[in-house]
């Protein structure tokens, strides 16, 4: 490529020192600016020029203004002096605020993205060097650069707040803080949501939904702050305040990972592995949960905390299972170039490969892992209080609900699963059916089995009867329930129906779990050895405990063309 | 290591029950601007797509400077430059914006990446609309920009689906100039268009799609050298000729029609066209013949298979 002379921001060097200080931090700031995201540069480009940014913006502002006169003429009575109109007047900002930050802001990022994939011009950026994370956190940093700008033009009316009655820095910092970072939890949420369909129709469709959850969560969030404000104040002296807040951080940055991973996975290339780090995440989450839950447990010695988080752990799995078991069964020959090797390796690496059975092996094992942690440490505990564990008081439910639980967790995912892999025979279908499925299935196993009861008892009997086998909610209900009497029938067969399904079902995963690592194209090797020659060692060894694999280009490799 | 830049290795594209591109196989050396030519919906964008790593075949592979489309489309990502057949620009962003994004996209940081904005709006001839809004911009400006932005990272392969639509003539003459260009700094382009004559002057090959198969592939001279090798009167292949004689049209029409190879006599004046089966030997024989019996010939041409003629002949018309 040939070009003339460059004119590249080469200001000429000021004699004097505050020049020469300006000129270095222009230098500094130019070399920060050429590493930022160039999603981010664009996108702050185009949504601070656009027509929606600028009417949310001025509305923003003339609310703010009016709240100011007429908040002022409100709180600024004779009784100023003793009057707390702090919260009032924080209390109205936080609502001209939220609006924009809870709704305007993630639906921007929804349409942005939505938008792109609609026009095309999504196209064009995929086949960049850009990664999809780097594509999905440039539209977040988008927002939150709109958040900073929202949240600044009123920041000077938010710490006028700070010098009147009845508030204090950190209540002010607290729930500003929490509206910026719920924000930016719907905006990941709404480009997630972005990612599931490009139809026109469908958008509109997820845009209303979204729209629906953002006033939701806008007027749950809003009952909590005016409840703080006006009707009680932060027990900030107390530690369990800000272990409480330090646990919500931490799982609400754990989902900001998990749907970054998600949305970074749905747009990424079809060959790409899109699966092992989002199963990564939920590791990590799983080792959060149950952190959290034996901290819990400790501090309030309450065993009913383990039945709270067992209700979630299982939950959580039902939906990360039927995602992943609608993920596709056929593993790329580019995903299939890191698959584990060694024997330890592949052993405890498999069930994090991308595809559908080992999804379904992958969430059905850790919420059983779940319930085994959590035995071991309501045991644990008990027997450190020196109670006799087996006696303690409920345990026997706990153990039944969490048991029962696993096994309808395994029996339904894997029913959907099979009912996935037969549908695929005639249409392609991805992980949103996989969920449709799941919701279908747990739904008719209520309806079905409250069929059953009537047909068969009349509307006499309201009782619970052995016909309730498929009725989840029943069944579980009554598990967790010290008076409920389950028939003795119920949990053998909700058991051998879990064993006979997940054996069917990993029997039909044997492919994904017999799938080996392919070796590296002779072309991939040369360009890898021009761009990295130090990655190209002689000796050849093991990369890693769990790789057998010499490091590449050692020759043990067995090299194959691209045809291969 | 000589190889392709550019290659289909049966490839296939099936949605439901259409096949959209049905076994096409071809390579593309550096250098070479190579003609995609089909009806509509023949698959031409279909295997475009399947190139830029928009989409991956139902069987078959693609790849570019030997690295695969399916397996490794980062790698092939940075050595193609694709333009759609649509525009896919922003809105509330100028020329320059546009440009230095995508140049960013492609990992272009500091100079590199100032002297690649330059280049481009040289080459392209944008350099002086520079901060001007893309919306304000001509269709021609559009498509200008359009390849600024496939050409911004220097890749060795283009793929341009329809460039030429829609622009005027003096934009398509100045459009053929820039791709005659990059394939003379030995870029592969693979280029698709419905006005074949632009491809006829613009192509090293071209390749003719219908229904997802690829029906021939060559020269443009060959293929018309292949058209002329079949002697079938009534047959596309025979050459129509054209000869012009002073005051002896009705005389030369006459001594035409007893000779062998020859038909569809027609006198126009001092003008006649006929139907001649024969190579290009033999119509230089059939001239001199002429000549011979003292005709003052003052035009003899053979009417040339043009890309058009080629297209019809090979396709069918049909589309799916």
């Amino acid at each position: 490529m040939s070009a003339g002379d460059v004119t590249y921001s080469e200001n000429q060097n000021g004699d004097d020192a505050s020049g020469k200080l300006l000129y270095q931090l222009e230098q500094k700031l130019e070399r920060i600016g050429e590493r930022l995201n160039p999603i981010l540069v664009k996108e702050v480009r185009q949504a601070l020029k656009s027509r929606m940014f600028v009417i949310v913006f001025a509305l923003m502002l003339i609310f703010g203004w009016a709240w100011s006169i007429f908040g002022v003429l409100l709180v600024l009575s004779p009784g100023v002096y003793y009057n707390p109109g702090g919260p009032t007047m924080l209390c109205g900002y936080f609502f001209v605020l939220a609006v924009p930050l809870i709704v305007a802001v993630p639906l921007m990022a929804f349409w942005s993205l939505a938008g792109e994939r609609d026009d095309g011009t999504f196209e064009l950026v995929s086949i960049t060097s850009l990664t999809a994370r780097q594509i999905v956190t440039g539209k977040l940093g988008s927002a939150i650069v709109q958040m900073i700008v929202f949240s600044s033009a009123l920041s000077p009316c938010i710490a006028f707040t700070y010098l009147l009655r009845g508030i204090d820095i950190i209540t002010v910092f607290w729930v500003l803080g929490w509206t910026v970072l719920i924000s930016i939890l719907l905006s990941f949420f709404a480009i997630c949501f972005a990612t599931i369909s490009r139809s026109v129709m469908w958008q509109v469709f997820l845009s209303v939904v979204l729209v629906l959850a953002f006033l939701i969560a806008g007027f749950s969030w809003s009952s909590v702050v005016v409840q703080t404000l006006f009707y009680g104040s932060l027990p900030v002296e107390t530690g369990e305040f800000w272990v409480m807040n330090l646990f919500v951080m931490m799982m609400y940055l754990s989902f900001c990972l998990l749907f970054t991973l998600a949305a970074a996975g749905k747009l990424s290339f079809p060959s790409d592995n899109r699966s092992t780090k989002i199963r990564y995440a939920m590791i990590i989450q799983q080792l959060l949960w149950v952190g959290w839950m034996i901290a819990l447990a400790l501090q309030e010695r309450d065993p009913g905390v383990f039945l709270v988080f067992a209700s979630c752990a299982g939950f959580y799995w039902l939906v990360m299972g039927a995602l992943l078991s609608g993920e596709s069964p056929q593993l790329s020959p580019r995903a299939r170039r890191d698959l584990p090797q060694s024997f330890l390796g592949r052993m405890v690496g498999t069930w994090f490969n991308p595809g559908s059975g080992t999804g379904y092996i992958f969430a059905v094992t850790s919420f059983l892992g779940f319930i085994l942690v959590t035995a071991f440490f309501e045991i644990t505990i008990a027997v450190g209080d020196g109670i006799n564990w087996s006696r303690s008081r409920g345990f026997d439910n706990r153990l039944m609900f969490a048991g029962l639980a696993w096994a309808y967790l395994t029996t339904y995912l894997g029913i959907g699963r099979l009912i996935l892999l037969f549908l695929r025979r005639f249409y392609q279908l991805g992980i949103v059916a996989s969920l449709l499925v799941q919701v279908i299935l747990l739904v008719l196993g209520i309806l079905l089995s409250a069929s059953a009861q009537v047909l068969v008892n009349g509307f006499q009997n309201n009782d619970y009867t052995a016909l309730q086998l498929g009725n989840w909610a029943w069944t579980l209900a009554e598990a967790s329930d010290s008076r409920g009497r389950l028939p003795l029938e119920v949990p053998i067969l909700i058991f051998a129906s879990a064993g006979v399904v997940f054996f069917v079902n990993v029997c039909l995963s044997l492919p994904e779990i017999k799938a080996v690592r392919e070796a590296t194209p002779d072309r991939v090797i040369e360009e890898e050895k021009e761009l990295h020659p130090e990655r190209f060692t002689e000796k050849g060894g093991p990369a890693n405990p769990w790789s057998d694999d010499p490091s590449p280009g050692s020759g043990a490799e067995k090299p194959s063309s691209p045809e291969g | 290591m000589n190889r392709p830049m550019i290659e289909l290795r049966r490839v296939h594209r099936f949605f439901g029950d259409t096949r959209a591109v049905d076994d096409v196989s071809f390579e593309i050396p550096a250098g070479e601007v190579f003609g995609y030519i089909g009806p509509n919906g023949a698959g031409k964008t279909t295997s475009m797509r399947i190139l830029a790593t928009l989409d991956v075949p139902t069987y078959g592979d693609a790849f570019v400077d030997g690295f695969s489309v399916v397996n490794d489309p980062d790698r092939v990502r940075r050595r193609l430059g694709f333009m759609p057949d649509y525009y896919g620009t922003y809105a509330n962003v100028n020329c320059t914006e546009y440009l230095d994004f995508f140049a960013r996209a492609y990992g272009l940081i500091g100079r590199e990446r100032a002297k690649s904005l330059k280049y481009v709006m040289d080459f392209t001839g944008l350099d002086g609309l520079a901060e001007k809004p893309i919306r304000g911009l001509s269709k021609g400006m559009k498509q200008r920009l359009c390849l600024g932005r496939a050409m911004i990272h220097d890749p060795s392969v283009l793929i341009l689906d329809e460039p030429a639509a829609g622009l005027d003539p003096r934009a398509r003459i100045e459009l053929r100039r820039m791709i005659r260009s990059l394939a003379s700094d030995g870029k592969a382009i693979l280029i698709s268009s419905h006005i074949l004559t632009e491809l006829d002057e613009m192509c090293d090959r071209v390749g003719i799609l219908e229904q997802g198969t690829l029906l021939a592939t060559g020269s443009v001279a060959d293929m018309q050298d292949g058209m002329r090798a079949t002697p079938q009167v009534g047959d596309p292949s025979v050459t129509e000729i054209h000869a012009r004689v002073l005051n002896t049209g009705a005389s030369l029409g006459h001594w035409l029609a007893d000779r062998d190879g020859i038909s569809h006599v027609v006198v126009d004046g001092e003008i006649v066209r006929f139907t001649y089966a024969g190579d290009r030997q033999a119509e230089a024989a059939l001239l001199r013949e002429m000549v011979l019996a003292e005709f003052p010939v003052v035009e003899f041409a053979a009417r040339t298979k043009s890309l058009e003629d080629v297209f019809l002949h090979v396709t069918q018309g049909v589309v799916q």
